[in-house]
Protein backbone atom coordinates (compact mmCIF):
# COMPACT_ATOMS: atom_id res chain seq x y z
CA UNK A 1 0.00 0.00 0.00
CA UNK A 2 1.52 3.60 -0.79
CA UNK A 3 1.49 5.69 2.00
CA UNK A 4 1.73 9.47 1.95
CA UNK A 5 5.08 11.15 3.18
CA UNK A 6 2.86 12.87 5.24
CA UNK A 7 2.16 9.85 7.32
CA UNK A 8 5.98 9.44 8.06
CA UNK A 9 7.51 13.01 8.03
CA UNK A 10 9.20 11.72 11.57
CA UNK A 11 11.55 9.59 9.05
CA UNK A 12 13.04 13.17 7.88
CA UNK A 13 14.62 14.62 10.92
CA UNK A 14 17.82 12.74 10.09
CA UNK A 15 17.68 10.33 13.72
CA UNK A 16 18.64 7.55 11.90
CA UNK A 17 20.68 7.29 8.43
CA UNK A 18 18.85 6.36 5.08
CA UNK A 19 19.88 4.11 2.57
CA UNK A 20 19.84 4.85 -0.97
CA UNK A 21 20.08 2.65 -3.68
CA UNK A 22 21.06 3.63 -7.31
CA UNK A 23 21.88 1.90 -10.37
CA UNK A 24 24.91 3.05 -13.56
CA UNK A 25 23.89 2.16 -16.75
CA UNK A 26 24.90 -1.21 -16.90
CA UNK A 27 22.82 -2.39 -13.82
CA UNK A 28 25.47 -2.43 -11.54
CA UNK A 29 23.50 -1.38 -8.05
CA UNK A 30 25.38 1.37 -5.57
CA UNK A 31 24.64 1.28 -1.91
CA UNK A 32 24.80 4.54 0.21
CA UNK A 33 24.39 6.13 3.34
CA UNK A 34 22.59 9.17 2.86
CA UNK A 35 22.30 11.56 6.49
CA UNK A 36 19.78 13.75 5.33
CA UNK A 37 16.37 12.46 3.51
CA UNK A 38 14.55 16.09 3.34
CA UNK A 39 10.77 16.37 2.65
CA UNK A 40 9.91 18.71 0.09
CA UNK A 41 6.11 18.33 -0.14
CA UNK A 42 4.01 15.30 -0.34
CA UNK A 43 5.54 13.98 -3.52
CA UNK A 44 8.93 15.18 -3.55
CA UNK A 45 11.62 14.46 -1.13
CA UNK A 46 15.76 16.51 -1.70
CA UNK A 47 19.11 14.56 -1.19
CA UNK A 48 21.91 16.37 -0.03
CA UNK A 49 24.79 15.89 -2.50
CA UNK A 50 27.55 16.21 -0.63
CA UNK A 51 30.29 13.06 -1.20
CA UNK A 52 28.81 10.36 -2.81
CA UNK A 53 29.65 11.17 -6.20
CA UNK A 54 29.11 7.28 -7.76
CA UNK A 55 25.33 8.16 -6.77
CA UNK A 56 25.17 11.31 -8.80
CA UNK A 57 27.02 9.69 -12.01
CA UNK A 58 24.29 6.63 -11.50
CA UNK A 59 21.60 9.21 -11.43
CA UNK A 60 22.64 11.16 -14.80
CA UNK A 61 22.72 7.31 -16.39
CA UNK A 62 19.34 5.71 -14.38
CA UNK A 63 17.03 8.37 -12.82
CA UNK A 64 15.55 6.05 -10.57
CA UNK A 65 16.53 5.54 -7.40
CA UNK A 66 15.59 3.47 -3.94
CA UNK A 67 15.76 4.20 -0.31
CA UNK A 68 14.33 3.05 2.76
CA UNK A 69 14.26 5.21 5.60
CA UNK A 70 13.51 4.72 9.53
CA UNK A 71 10.76 5.93 12.08
CA UNK A 72 13.34 7.13 14.92
CA UNK A 73 10.83 5.92 17.06
CA UNK A 74 9.55 2.65 16.44
CA UNK A 75 12.29 1.93 14.40
CA UNK A 76 10.54 0.32 11.42
CA UNK A 77 11.65 0.57 7.95
CA UNK A 78 9.85 2.59 5.19
CA UNK A 79 11.12 2.37 1.14
CA UNK A 80 10.36 4.52 -1.36
CA UNK A 81 10.64 4.28 -5.13
CA UNK A 82 12.02 8.15 -6.36
CA UNK A 83 12.88 9.00 -9.55
CA UNK A 84 15.71 11.98 -10.16
CA UNK A 85 14.33 15.37 -11.12
CA UNK A 86 16.51 18.43 -10.60
CA UNK A 87 19.43 19.36 -8.93
CA UNK A 88 19.18 22.91 -6.56
CA UNK A 89 22.26 24.63 -6.08
CA UNK A 90 21.24 27.42 -4.66
CA UNK A 91 17.50 29.02 -3.31
CA UNK A 92 15.95 28.06 0.13
CA UNK A 93 15.46 24.23 -0.10
CA UNK A 94 19.15 24.40 -0.54
CA UNK A 95 19.51 27.19 1.98
CA UNK A 96 17.38 24.97 4.49
CA UNK A 97 19.43 22.14 3.96
CA UNK A 98 22.78 23.95 3.50
CA UNK A 99 22.45 25.46 7.11
CA UNK A 100 22.48 21.83 8.70
CA UNK A 101 25.47 20.59 7.39
CA UNK A 102 27.53 24.16 7.57
CA UNK A 103 26.73 24.21 10.56
CA UNK A 104 28.20 20.62 11.79
CA UNK A 105 30.94 21.45 9.88
CA UNK A 106 31.66 24.11 11.37
CA UNK A 107 31.63 22.34 14.85
CA UNK A 108 33.70 19.66 13.89
CA UNK A 109 36.58 22.22 11.86
CA UNK A 110 35.44 21.26 8.52
CA UNK A 111 34.24 24.28 7.39
CA UNK A 112 34.83 24.07 3.54
CA UNK A 113 35.22 20.55 2.71
CA UNK A 114 31.73 19.18 4.64
CA UNK A 115 29.50 21.26 2.70
CA UNK A 116 26.31 20.70 0.67
CA UNK A 117 27.44 20.38 -3.33
CA UNK A 118 23.14 20.60 -4.10
CA UNK A 119 20.30 19.67 -3.06
CA UNK A 120 18.78 16.60 -4.77
CA UNK A 121 15.12 16.46 -6.09
CA UNK A 122 13.43 13.18 -6.51
CA UNK A 123 9.48 13.05 -7.52
CA UNK A 124 8.55 10.18 -5.31
CA UNK A 125 6.48 7.17 -6.79
CA UNK A 126 6.01 4.80 -4.01
CA UNK A 127 6.20 4.88 -0.09
CA UNK A 128 5.96 1.16 1.49
CA UNK A 129 5.89 -0.22 4.86
CA UNK A 130 8.68 -2.66 5.40
CA UNK A 131 6.56 -5.21 6.12
CA UNK A 132 7.96 -7.96 8.34
CA UNK A 133 11.04 -5.79 9.21
CA UNK A 134 10.73 -6.10 12.90
CA UNK A 135 9.30 -9.04 15.08
CA UNK A 136 7.84 -6.88 17.48
CA UNK A 137 6.31 -3.61 17.49
CA UNK A 138 7.96 -0.74 19.31
CA UNK A 139 6.01 1.44 21.38
CA UNK A 140 4.98 4.72 20.02
CA UNK A 141 4.92 6.60 23.20
CA UNK A 142 6.10 10.32 21.76
CA UNK A 143 3.66 12.93 22.46
CA UNK A 144 0.27 13.59 20.29
CA UNK A 145 -0.41 17.05 19.42
CA UNK A 146 -3.86 17.10 22.02
CA UNK A 147 -6.53 20.09 22.06
CA UNK A 148 -5.60 20.51 25.89
CA UNK A 149 -2.16 20.98 24.44
CA UNK A 150 -2.56 23.35 22.50
CA UNK A 151 -4.72 24.97 24.68
CA UNK A 152 -1.65 24.84 26.91
CA UNK A 153 0.49 26.36 24.43
CA UNK A 154 -1.81 29.29 23.11
CA UNK A 155 -1.90 30.59 26.43
CA UNK A 156 1.95 30.52 26.30
CA UNK A 157 2.01 32.17 23.34
CA UNK A 158 -0.33 34.88 25.39
CA UNK A 159 1.88 34.52 28.13
CA UNK A 160 5.03 35.60 26.18
CA UNK A 161 3.63 38.09 24.43
CA UNK A 162 2.39 40.03 27.52
CA UNK A 163 5.98 39.37 29.07
CA UNK A 164 7.41 41.19 26.38
CA UNK A 165 5.28 44.00 25.78
CA UNK A 166 5.38 44.52 30.19
CA UNK A 167 8.72 44.17 30.24
CA UNK A 168 10.40 47.17 31.97
CA UNK A 169 14.21 46.18 30.82
CA UNK A 170 15.84 43.91 28.44
CA UNK A 171 17.13 41.91 31.95
CA UNK A 172 13.37 41.63 33.07
CA UNK A 173 12.29 40.49 28.95
CA UNK A 174 15.26 38.04 28.60
CA UNK A 175 14.22 36.32 31.99
CA UNK A 176 10.66 36.24 31.43
CA UNK A 177 10.09 34.81 27.90
CA UNK A 178 13.17 31.91 29.19
CA UNK A 179 10.76 31.37 32.44
CA UNK A 180 7.52 31.14 29.87
CA UNK A 181 8.89 28.95 27.20
CA UNK A 182 10.14 26.54 29.91
CA UNK A 183 6.88 26.82 32.15
CA UNK A 184 4.40 26.36 29.09
CA UNK A 185 6.32 24.65 26.16
CA UNK A 186 8.58 22.09 28.58
CA UNK A 187 12.10 23.79 26.88
CA UNK A 188 14.36 23.70 29.99
CA UNK A 189 17.65 24.40 28.45
CA UNK A 190 17.48 28.14 26.45
CA UNK A 191 19.52 31.13 25.65
CA UNK A 192 19.32 34.07 24.11
CA UNK A 193 22.84 35.84 22.37
CA UNK A 194 22.40 39.27 21.20
CA UNK A 195 25.05 40.77 18.65
CA UNK A 196 27.86 42.99 19.50
CA UNK A 197 27.54 45.20 16.64
CA UNK A 198 31.29 46.84 17.63
CA UNK A 199 32.59 43.26 17.61
CA UNK A 200 30.91 41.52 15.20
CA UNK A 201 29.88 37.89 17.62
CA UNK A 202 26.99 37.45 19.12
CA UNK A 203 27.14 37.57 23.46
CA UNK A 204 25.38 35.69 25.78
CA UNK A 205 22.79 37.43 27.59
CA UNK A 206 20.70 35.10 29.43
CA UNK A 207 20.16 31.46 29.86
CA UNK A 208 18.35 29.27 32.09
CA UNK A 209 18.23 25.34 32.59
CA UNK A 210 22.01 24.97 33.03
CA UNK A 211 24.35 24.47 36.00
CA UNK A 212 26.45 27.97 35.02
CA UNK A 213 24.81 30.71 33.47
CA UNK A 214 27.56 31.52 30.71
CA UNK A 215 26.75 35.44 30.58
CA UNK A 216 28.85 36.38 29.03
CA UNK A 217 30.15 33.93 26.27
CA UNK A 218 31.04 34.89 22.87
CA UNK A 219 30.10 33.05 19.45
CA UNK A 220 31.92 34.28 16.54
CA UNK A 221 29.35 34.94 13.65
CA UNK A 222 29.32 31.67 11.31
CA UNK A 223 30.82 29.79 14.30
CA UNK A 224 28.96 26.37 15.35
CA UNK A 225 25.00 25.76 15.32
CA UNK A 226 24.23 29.18 16.93
CA UNK A 227 26.80 31.33 14.77
CA UNK A 228 25.67 29.50 11.34
CA UNK A 229 22.11 30.38 12.17
CA UNK A 230 23.20 34.03 12.70
CA UNK A 231 25.46 33.81 9.62
CA UNK A 232 22.43 32.60 7.45
CA UNK A 233 19.38 33.84 9.01
CA UNK A 234 17.96 30.71 9.03
CA UNK A 235 16.17 28.61 11.16
CA UNK A 236 17.93 25.34 12.44
CA UNK A 237 16.06 22.16 13.70
CA UNK A 238 18.65 18.89 14.17
CA UNK A 239 17.25 15.95 15.90
CA UNK A 240 20.28 12.76 16.72
CA UNK A 241 23.00 15.39 17.72
CA UNK A 242 25.22 13.35 20.02
CA UNK A 243 28.06 12.37 18.28
CA UNK A 244 28.66 16.06 16.11
CA UNK A 245 28.28 17.87 18.86
CA UNK A 246 30.72 15.66 21.21
CA UNK A 247 33.07 15.66 18.54
CA UNK A 248 33.00 19.37 17.79
CA UNK A 249 33.03 19.89 21.63
CA UNK A 250 36.09 17.73 21.71
CA UNK A 251 37.70 19.85 19.36
CA UNK A 252 36.70 23.46 21.05
CA UNK A 253 38.38 22.33 24.03
CA UNK A 254 41.17 20.95 22.79
CA UNK A 255 41.57 23.88 20.55
CA UNK A 256 41.27 26.23 23.42
CA UNK A 257 41.28 30.40 23.05
CA UNK A 258 44.54 31.80 23.57
CA UNK A 259 42.20 34.97 25.16
CA UNK A 260 40.60 34.25 28.14
CA UNK A 261 37.07 32.81 27.34
CA UNK A 262 33.67 32.34 29.33
CA UNK A 263 32.35 29.09 28.42
CA UNK A 264 29.40 28.60 25.63
CA UNK A 265 26.30 27.19 28.25
CA UNK A 266 25.41 23.98 27.06
CA UNK A 267 24.35 20.20 27.50
CA UNK A 268 27.52 18.18 26.91
CA UNK A 269 24.54 15.10 25.85
CA UNK A 270 22.59 16.92 23.64
CA UNK A 271 20.35 14.94 21.06
CA UNK A 272 18.49 17.82 19.72
CA UNK A 273 18.66 21.61 18.75
CA UNK A 274 16.39 24.01 17.66
CA UNK A 275 18.21 27.13 17.12
CA UNK A 276 16.47 30.36 15.40
CA UNK A 277 17.68 33.91 14.52
CA UNK A 278 16.21 37.10 16.30
CA UNK A 279 15.60 39.54 13.13
CA UNK A 280 13.90 43.13 12.74
CA UNK A 281 13.31 43.74 9.27
CA UNK A 282 16.41 42.80 7.53
CA UNK A 283 18.72 43.57 10.99
CA UNK A 284 20.37 40.51 13.22
CA UNK A 285 19.73 41.45 16.85
CA UNK A 286 20.72 37.66 17.84
CA UNK A 287 19.74 33.83 18.34
CA UNK A 288 17.73 31.97 20.84
CA UNK A 289 18.70 28.30 20.86
CA UNK A 290 16.89 25.47 22.43
CA UNK A 291 18.38 22.20 23.69
CA UNK A 292 17.28 18.76 24.89
CA UNK A 293 18.67 15.06 25.21
CA UNK A 294 15.56 13.69 23.89
CA UNK A 295 16.47 13.43 20.30
CA UNK A 296 13.43 13.79 19.24
CA UNK A 297 12.87 17.18 21.62
CA UNK A 298 11.69 19.12 18.71
CA UNK A 299 9.26 19.15 16.16
CA UNK A 300 7.55 20.77 13.16
CA UNK A 301 5.03 21.69 16.03
CA UNK A 302 7.93 23.60 18.61
CA UNK A 303 9.94 24.91 15.29
CA UNK A 304 6.81 26.95 14.21
CA UNK A 305 5.82 27.89 17.96
CA UNK A 306 9.31 29.32 18.97
CA UNK A 307 9.24 30.91 15.39
CA UNK A 308 6.63 33.10 16.50
CA UNK A 309 8.32 33.70 19.93
CA UNK A 310 11.64 34.81 18.02
CA UNK A 311 9.68 37.09 16.34
CA UNK A 312 8.31 38.77 19.42
CA UNK A 313 11.42 38.53 21.12
CA UNK A 314 13.14 40.56 18.33
CA UNK A 315 10.68 43.07 18.31
CA UNK A 316 10.86 43.45 21.80
CA UNK A 317 14.58 43.63 22.24
CA UNK A 318 14.80 45.82 19.28
CA UNK A 319 11.78 48.42 20.92
CA UNK A 320 14.36 48.29 24.37
CA UNK A 321 17.76 48.86 22.69
CA UNK A 322 15.84 51.85 20.93
CA UNK A 323 14.48 53.70 23.98
CA UNK A 324 15.51 57.18 24.89
CA UNK A 325 18.04 57.10 27.88
CA UNK A 326 15.65 59.89 29.48
CA UNK A 327 12.13 58.47 28.92
CA UNK A 328 10.59 58.32 32.25
CA UNK A 329 9.45 54.94 32.89
CA UNK A 330 9.51 52.33 35.62
CA UNK A 331 13.05 50.93 36.51
CA UNK A 332 13.23 47.03 37.04
CA UNK A 333 13.64 45.79 40.59
CA UNK A 334 17.13 45.20 41.19
CA UNK A 335 17.71 42.01 42.76
CA UNK A 336 18.36 42.28 46.37
CA UNK A 337 22.35 42.41 46.94
CA UNK A 338 23.19 39.04 47.97
CA UNK A 339 24.93 39.88 51.73
CA UNK A 340 28.70 39.53 51.53
CA UNK A 341 31.75 39.60 53.67
CA UNK A 342 33.62 42.79 52.23
CA UNK A 343 36.80 41.35 50.90
CA UNK A 344 38.93 43.60 49.27
CA UNK A 345 39.57 43.10 45.34
CA UNK A 346 42.16 43.41 42.90
CA UNK A 347 40.94 44.35 39.49
CA UNK A 348 43.69 44.46 36.52
CA UNK A 349 42.97 45.86 33.04
CA UNK A 350 44.89 44.40 30.62
CA UNK A 351 45.13 46.92 27.83
CA UNK A 352 46.65 44.55 25.03
CA UNK A 353 43.89 41.76 25.42
CA UNK A 354 41.36 44.80 26.28
CA UNK A 355 39.75 42.61 28.88
CA UNK A 356 39.16 42.86 32.84
CA UNK A 357 40.25 40.57 35.79
CA UNK A 358 39.15 39.93 39.26
CA UNK A 359 41.88 38.45 41.60
CA UNK A 360 43.14 36.73 38.17
CA UNK A 361 39.86 35.17 37.59
CA UNK A 362 38.46 36.37 34.19
CA UNK A 363 35.51 39.33 34.39
CA UNK A 364 34.75 41.03 31.51
CA UNK A 365 35.95 42.23 27.90
CA UNK A 366 35.57 44.76 25.02
CA UNK A 367 33.88 47.51 25.75
CA UNK A 368 31.71 46.28 28.63
CA UNK A 369 35.24 45.87 30.14
CA UNK A 370 36.24 49.51 29.75
CA UNK A 371 32.93 50.88 30.83
CA UNK A 372 34.03 49.28 34.49
CA UNK A 373 37.16 50.24 33.94
CA UNK A 374 36.04 53.73 33.61
CA UNK A 375 33.43 53.36 36.60
CA UNK A 376 36.20 51.93 38.96
CA UNK A 377 39.00 54.63 37.92
CA UNK A 378 36.06 57.41 38.93
CA UNK A 379 35.09 55.59 41.82
CA UNK A 380 38.99 55.35 42.99
CA UNK A 381 40.06 58.97 41.85
CA UNK A 382 36.91 61.01 42.68
CA UNK A 383 34.56 58.77 44.81
CA UNK A 384 32.15 58.91 41.88
CA UNK A 385 29.12 56.39 42.63
CA UNK A 386 26.18 57.79 40.30
CA UNK A 387 26.86 57.35 36.35
CA UNK A 388 24.65 57.87 33.57
CA UNK A 389 24.39 56.31 30.12
CA UNK A 390 24.55 59.29 28.36
CA UNK A 391 27.88 60.08 29.51
CA UNK A 392 28.97 56.87 28.36
CA UNK A 393 27.70 57.48 25.22
CA UNK A 394 30.18 60.49 24.63
CA UNK A 395 33.50 59.34 26.11
CA UNK A 396 34.72 58.42 22.79
CA UNK A 397 37.25 56.00 24.78
CA UNK A 398 34.55 53.74 25.35
CA UNK A 399 34.30 52.73 21.79
CA UNK A 400 30.67 52.65 21.66
CA UNK A 401 29.10 52.43 18.70
CA UNK A 402 27.65 56.28 16.92
CA UNK A 403 24.72 54.24 16.34
CA UNK A 404 22.70 50.70 17.61
CA UNK A 405 25.20 51.21 20.02
CA UNK A 406 23.48 48.28 22.88
CA UNK A 407 24.46 49.93 25.85
CA UNK A 408 21.53 48.17 27.84
CA UNK A 409 22.74 45.07 27.00
CA UNK A 410 26.32 45.93 27.74
CA UNK A 411 25.54 47.02 30.82
CA UNK A 412 23.14 43.86 31.51
CA UNK A 413 26.19 41.74 30.96
CA UNK A 414 28.57 43.81 32.86
CA UNK A 415 26.23 43.37 35.89
CA UNK A 416 25.37 39.75 35.71
CA UNK A 417 29.03 39.49 35.78
CA UNK A 418 29.97 41.18 38.35
CA UNK A 419 26.90 39.72 40.22
CA UNK A 420 28.55 35.89 39.41
CA UNK A 421 32.29 36.79 39.49
CA UNK A 422 32.35 39.64 42.37
CA UNK A 423 29.10 40.65 44.34
CA UNK A 424 31.00 43.09 46.20
CA UNK A 425 30.80 45.56 43.21
CA UNK A 426 27.57 45.78 41.93
CA UNK A 427 26.05 48.59 39.06
CA UNK A 428 22.14 49.22 40.49
CA UNK A 429 19.70 50.93 38.01
CA UNK A 430 18.79 54.29 39.46
CA UNK A 431 16.18 56.27 36.91
CA UNK A 432 16.03 55.55 33.49
CA UNK A 433 19.54 56.37 31.91
CA UNK A 434 21.21 56.45 35.47
CA UNK A 435 22.94 53.93 37.37
CA UNK A 436 24.98 54.07 40.60
CA UNK A 437 27.98 52.21 41.70
CA UNK A 438 28.29 50.03 44.74
CA UNK A 439 31.15 48.97 46.26
CA UNK A 440 31.49 46.86 49.51
CA UNK A 441 34.80 46.94 51.23
CA UNK A 442 38.11 47.86 49.25
CA UNK A 443 39.36 47.75 45.49
CA UNK A 444 42.72 47.65 44.21
CA UNK A 445 42.95 48.89 40.46
CA UNK A 446 45.95 47.79 38.36
CA UNK A 447 46.57 48.71 34.44
CA UNK A 448 48.79 46.20 32.52
CA UNK B 1 43.12 -1.87 10.89
CA UNK B 2 39.99 -1.18 7.92
CA UNK B 3 36.87 -3.23 8.80
CA UNK B 4 35.09 -4.77 6.51
CA UNK B 5 31.67 -6.40 6.25
CA UNK B 6 32.50 -9.62 7.56
CA UNK B 7 33.44 -8.12 11.16
CA UNK B 8 31.24 -8.06 13.99
CA UNK B 9 29.17 -5.24 14.68
CA UNK B 10 28.73 -3.88 11.09
CA UNK B 11 25.52 -2.61 9.81
CA UNK B 12 24.82 -4.43 6.75
CA UNK B 13 22.47 -3.43 4.05
CA UNK B 14 22.86 -5.00 -0.26
CA UNK B 15 21.59 -3.31 -3.07
CA UNK B 16 20.59 -4.77 -6.38
CA UNK B 17 19.02 -3.71 -9.63
CA UNK B 18 15.99 -5.36 -11.54
CA UNK B 19 16.08 -5.87 -15.22
CA UNK B 20 14.61 -2.93 -16.14
CA UNK B 21 16.62 -0.57 -14.13
CA UNK B 22 14.66 -0.49 -10.90
CA UNK B 23 17.20 -0.74 -7.83
CA UNK B 24 15.85 -2.29 -4.70
CA UNK B 25 18.00 -3.16 -1.15
CA UNK B 26 17.02 -4.84 1.89
CA UNK B 27 19.06 -4.70 5.04
CA UNK B 28 21.70 -7.68 5.64
CA UNK B 29 22.11 -10.01 8.87
CA UNK B 30 25.90 -10.83 8.47
CA UNK B 31 28.28 -11.83 6.16
CA UNK B 32 30.57 -14.47 6.06
CA UNK B 33 34.25 -15.37 3.61
CA UNK B 34 36.33 -18.15 3.85
CA UNK B 35 39.23 -16.37 1.61
CA UNK B 36 39.84 -12.63 2.74
CA UNK B 37 37.10 -11.66 0.51
CA UNK B 38 37.83 -13.27 -3.23
CA UNK B 39 34.37 -14.46 -2.06
CA UNK B 40 31.52 -13.47 0.23
CA UNK B 41 28.64 -15.56 1.85
CA UNK B 42 25.52 -12.62 2.90
CA UNK B 43 22.79 -13.45 4.88
CA UNK B 44 19.29 -11.72 4.39
CA UNK B 45 15.87 -12.35 6.18
CA UNK B 46 13.86 -13.59 3.76
CA UNK B 47 10.68 -11.52 5.48
CA UNK B 48 12.16 -8.61 3.57
CA UNK B 49 14.49 -9.50 0.82
CA UNK B 50 12.09 -10.94 -1.89
CA UNK B 51 12.86 -8.07 -4.13
CA UNK B 52 16.31 -8.23 -3.70
CA UNK B 53 16.28 -11.96 -4.31
CA UNK B 54 14.19 -11.88 -7.30
CA UNK B 55 16.33 -9.33 -8.86
CA UNK B 56 19.55 -11.37 -8.16
CA UNK B 57 17.99 -14.30 -10.09
CA UNK B 58 17.71 -11.87 -13.02
CA UNK B 59 20.89 -9.73 -13.43
CA UNK B 60 23.40 -11.38 -10.52
CA UNK B 61 24.35 -8.47 -9.77
CA UNK B 62 25.13 -7.36 -5.88
CA UNK B 63 26.44 -4.62 -3.67
CA UNK B 64 27.54 -5.16 -0.16
CA UNK B 65 27.72 -1.95 2.32
CA UNK B 66 28.65 -2.71 5.27
CA UNK B 67 29.12 0.33 8.36
CA UNK B 68 30.21 0.64 11.21
CA UNK B 69 27.85 3.18 13.46
CA UNK B 70 30.36 4.42 16.28
CA UNK B 71 32.57 5.98 13.24
CA UNK B 72 30.57 5.61 10.31
CA UNK B 73 33.82 3.60 8.63
CA UNK B 74 32.69 1.43 5.56
CA UNK B 75 33.31 -0.52 2.61
CA UNK B 76 31.32 -1.35 -0.29
CA UNK B 77 31.84 -4.64 -2.37
CA UNK B 78 30.44 -4.90 -5.96
CA UNK B 79 30.28 -8.71 -7.65
CA UNK B 80 28.29 -11.56 -9.23
CA UNK B 81 26.44 -14.00 -7.31
CA UNK B 82 26.70 -17.44 -7.81
CA UNK B 83 24.51 -19.05 -5.58
CA UNK B 84 20.99 -18.30 -3.81
CA UNK B 85 20.24 -21.01 -1.19
CA UNK B 86 18.29 -20.96 1.86
CA UNK B 87 20.62 -20.88 5.23
CA UNK B 88 20.71 -23.80 7.43
CA UNK B 89 19.72 -24.88 10.58
CA UNK B 90 23.69 -25.21 11.37
CA UNK B 91 24.12 -21.15 10.59
CA UNK B 92 21.55 -19.97 12.59
CA UNK B 93 23.01 -20.22 15.73
CA UNK B 94 25.98 -17.87 14.11
CA UNK B 95 23.53 -15.65 12.88
CA UNK B 96 21.67 -14.78 15.80
CA UNK B 97 25.01 -14.22 17.59
CA UNK B 98 25.92 -11.74 15.13
CA UNK B 99 22.67 -9.78 15.73
CA UNK B 100 23.47 -9.73 19.28
CA UNK B 101 27.06 -8.50 18.86
CA UNK B 102 24.99 -5.61 16.55
CA UNK B 103 22.92 -4.81 19.46
CA UNK B 104 26.05 -4.44 21.72
CA UNK B 105 27.23 -1.82 19.21
CA UNK B 106 23.76 0.32 18.87
CA UNK B 107 23.43 -0.13 22.40
CA UNK B 108 26.57 1.78 22.37
CA UNK B 109 25.63 4.20 20.99
CA UNK B 110 22.67 5.08 22.37
CA UNK B 111 20.27 3.02 20.82
CA UNK B 112 18.39 -0.02 23.13
CA UNK B 113 19.52 -3.76 22.65
CA UNK B 114 15.95 -4.83 22.00
CA UNK B 115 15.95 -3.03 18.56
CA UNK B 116 18.11 -5.07 17.37
CA UNK B 117 16.74 -8.25 18.86
CA UNK B 118 13.56 -7.76 17.13
CA UNK B 119 15.22 -7.17 14.00
CA UNK B 120 13.73 -10.12 11.83
CA UNK B 121 16.41 -12.25 11.13
CA UNK B 122 15.38 -15.93 10.30
CA UNK B 123 14.66 -17.76 8.46
CA UNK B 124 17.04 -16.35 5.79
CA UNK B 125 18.72 -16.52 2.38
CA UNK B 126 22.39 -16.74 2.06
CA UNK B 127 23.98 -15.07 -0.91
CA UNK B 128 27.02 -16.21 -2.39
CA UNK B 129 28.68 -13.99 -4.41
CA UNK B 130 32.05 -13.61 -5.94
CA UNK B 131 33.61 -10.14 -5.11
CA UNK B 132 34.89 -8.21 -8.38
CA UNK B 133 35.41 -4.70 -6.36
CA UNK B 134 35.85 -3.53 -2.94
CA UNK B 135 35.51 0.50 -2.33
CA UNK B 136 36.51 2.90 0.57
CA UNK B 137 32.87 3.94 1.64
CA UNK B 138 33.68 6.55 4.55
CA UNK B 139 31.96 9.74 4.00
CA UNK B 140 34.57 12.24 3.24
CA UNK B 141 36.95 12.97 -0.29
CA UNK B 142 38.00 9.16 -0.02
CA UNK B 143 34.75 8.02 -0.61
CA UNK B 144 34.53 5.79 -3.89
CA UNK B 145 38.41 4.82 -3.62
CA UNK B 146 38.54 1.53 -4.74
CA UNK B 147 40.64 -0.37 -2.68
CA UNK B 148 41.32 -3.44 -5.06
Amino acid sequence: MTLQLSEISRCFQGVVPSIVVTSDANGTPNVTFVSQVHQVDDKHVALSCQFFNKTRRNLDENPRAWIEVHDPVTLQTFRMRIRFLRSEKSGPLFDSMSVRIQAIASHTGMCGVFRLIAADVFAVESVEKNEGFLTEVMPDDSEQVSVEGLRHEVRGLQYVSESINRAACLEALLEAVLESLDKYFGFEHTMILLQDESTKRLVTMASRGYGVSGVGAEVAIGDGLIGMVARTRHLLRISGLHLELTYGRTIRREHGGMTPEVPLPGLPDAQSALVIPLVVGDRLLGVIAAEDRDPMRFGEWDETYLHVIANQIALGVDRMLERDDDEPGVIAPTPAAVAVVPNRRTFTFYANDDCVFVDDEYLIRNVPGRILWKLLREFRSDGRTEFSNRELRVDESLGLPAIKDNLESRLILLRKRLTEKCPEVRIVPTARGRFALQVDGGVELVER
Amino acid sequence: MRRTPIDEGMSLFVGTVSPDGLPAGCRAIAATSPDQLKTITIYLPMATSRDVVSNIASTKKLAIVGTYPPDHSAMQLKGTTTAVRLATDDEREFLTYRVERFGDILHAIGIPRRVAKAINHWPAFAVEMKVEEVFDQTPGPNAGVSLR
